[in-house]
């Protein structure tokens, strides 16, 4: 899958879930850095992301990523694993 | 040794000058002197427990460093994870829970028609050891989930670990924060020495004219309440939210401010957290150090293994932290309560999805909108409900202290209660001036890091020493004679 086809698929998650669209989709993109993506509603979006993509994460994993770079990275490479 | 000592002030003074001037040349030297005045300072406030804060420390460096070496995932990694793990849980339960729990466990057995007695075991609680076990514990979880190095500088990480500004009461501080700060020389730096004594002021203002009064009020109402209408449980209750916050945080802005003058930056725990509209917000604002920690370390697994039942594992996740929130605080039921109210204010903004709705309030105007400010007033009076129970000595009195509250005295006229001592003991009015005077400086500086941050850059030179002079004479006015610890000090 093309990194810009997960991008799309990412930004609708967090539009659903968030209910705004006032975010920047770059690879430095960090958590804090957009309007409620916060702990309580994390786990919300990984587990939309793992229903979307037909993925599953570890904690390990998403304890190490630092950005959406990193996120998008991660479903990229499980994508083409599975 | 409480920093509004002057003790500590002696004591301070002395780390103060050998810090910049006499073990200044190396980072090393400045960890040493840190951790010798910091030996110092836990041994005067516990001495017995001196040697156990050596073996948790030394355990859990090497455990650090073992866990590191092993391979990800195997079995000898594993081990020497949850041997730490259960090592520092373990040092938790018996010194702090041991009691509670057996005790829990026999009024369950006795309930059900048993007959057993139990006579609690003498154990003391070792000062701050709450605090320095979460240090500890997140430590291990951050190494083992390969987020930072094992520290390999053992004076270092002793430096870390007895820091006096935080080892009492806190911050939980972060390694990664931490330690790239001592691993280099500090230097000097007068504007953030400047920042720092501010910082300090605001806390001792906070503290000695904000806490200590309230909190005498709150004696006084919390020791005769059966005998009081519902309207002064009402003001007692109040009054013990705004005497919590201002010694807590009173604290914390020493802490943080005494740290500032050794160019150390630690965690401040609070920002503004009344001013908030929602109970997720309040959390992100209040104790912050440890709402942080409960979410890395036991919200997130938790959330992550219940996330395929969505709201409901969401929920669950809440309510079993926000439990482990309150009984962090104590071995008590009352802290278990304090912490479920809490986790159950958090469900109707996880049923109706804005949990994480972070709105700042009045966004570039000098007062909020009618609806903030309704909002903000009922959460406060929702956390106020939930500090009776912190203040309580056991649940059946916090219910009946709750029972009056809510009855129809309520709307009576509330009674006088003079505790004897200043102005703003004797006379309500004063003391309703005192706590308007510290809110307004809260809300004006609410954007900064503590109250007074941002006078530097907002006022003239004459302007800013008007107030600094203005809270000193507070403080000289209004202070009261006998020496009162922290409350987070017990914890």
């Amino acid at each position: 899958m093309e990194k810009s086809d997960i991008l799309e698929k990412v930004r609708e998650i967090l539009i659903s879930i968030l209910k705004h669209e006032n975010f920047e989709l770059r690879d430095d993109l960090v958590a804090s850095d957009v309007d409620g993506w916060d702990s309580l509603s994390h786990m919300a979006i990984i587990v939309a992301i793992e229903e979307k993509f037909d993925i599953t994460f570890k904690l390990k994993e998403l304890n190490k990523l630092t950005n959406l770079g990193a996120l998008t990275g991660l479903i990229q490479s499980k994508v083409s694993g599975s | 040794m409480i920093f509004n000592s002057l003790n500590f002030a002696l004591f301070f003074t002395i780390v103060f000058l050998l810090y910049w001037l006499v073990f200044n040349k190396t980072a090393k030297s400045q960890n040493l002197l840190l951790l010798l005045a910091s030996i110092f300072f836990y041994a005067v406030a516990d001495w017995k427990f001196i040697s156990l804060l050596a073996a948790s420390g030394f355990v859990n460096f090497y455990l650090a460093k073992k866990i590191a070496q092993e391979e990800d995932e195997s079995k000898a990694r594993k081990f020497y994870f949850y041997s730490g793990i259960i090592f520092n849980i373990g040092v938790l339960l018996y010194f702090k829970y041991f009691n509670f729990f057996i005790q829990s466990f026999v009024d369950l057995f006795n309930y059900g028609g048993g007959h057993i007695s139990f006579t609690p075991f003498h154990i003391l609680l070792p000062l701050g050891i709450s605090f320095i076990t979460f240090q500890l514990i997140g430590y291990l979880i951050d190494v083992n989930n390969e987020e930072i190095e094992p520290i390999n500088d053992q004076l270092g990480f002793f430096a870390y670990l007895t820091y006096f500004p935080k080892i009492l009461s806190g911050p939980i501080e972060r390694v990664k924060n931490f330690m790239p700060q001592i691993e280099k020389r500090r230097e000097f730096d007068p504007g953030i020495a400047m920042d720092g004594l501010r910082q300090i002021l605001w806390g001792l203002f906070k503290k000695l004219v904000i806490a200590d009064n309230c909190l005498a009020v709150v004696d006084v109402i919390f020791n005769d309440y059966g005998n009081l209408p519902g309207s002064t449980l009402l003001i007692g209750a109040v009054l013990y939210s705004i005497g919590l916050y201002a010694d807590f945080s009173g604290f914390a802005d020493m802490a943080c401010g005494i740290s500032k003058l050794l160019n150390i930056r630690i965690t401040n725990n609070f920002a503004f957290p009344f001013f908030s509209t929602n109970i997720g917000q309040f959390w992100r604002k209040w104790h912050i150090s440890l709402t942080s920690w409960m979410m890395d370390y036991v919200y997130t697994p938790l959330s992550f293994i219940l996330r395929r039942y969505k709201k409901t594992g969401l929920i669950a996740s809440v309510l079993f932290t926000f439990v482990l929130v309150g009984l962090w605080h104590g071995a008590n039921w009352t802290f278990v309560v304090f912490g479920l109210f809490h986790g159950l204010y958090f469900i109707p903004l996880i049923l109706r999805g804005t949990m994480s709705k972070n709105e700042v309030i009045a966004n570039g105007k000098l007062i909020p909108s009618i609806s903030e400010f309704t909002r903000m007033a009922m959460l406060f009076l929702l956390v106020a409900v939930t500090t009776v129970f912190f203040r309580s000595n056991d649940v059946f009195e916090a219910f009946s202290y709750l029972n009056i509250l809510f009855s129809g005295s309520l709307l009576s006229i509330p009674q006088d209660i003079n505790p004897g001592g200043n102005l703003a003991l004797q006379h309500p009015v004063v003391l309703i001036g005192l706590i308007g005077s510290f809110f307004l400086v809260e809300w004006i500086g609410r954007c900064g890091e503590y109250g007074l941050a941002n006078i530097a850059q907002k006022y003239s030179r004459l302007a800013r020493w008007s107030i600094y002079g203005s809270i000193i004479f507070l403080i000289g006015m209004f202070m009261r004679t006998t020496e009162t610890p922290f409350i987070y000090i017990r914890f």
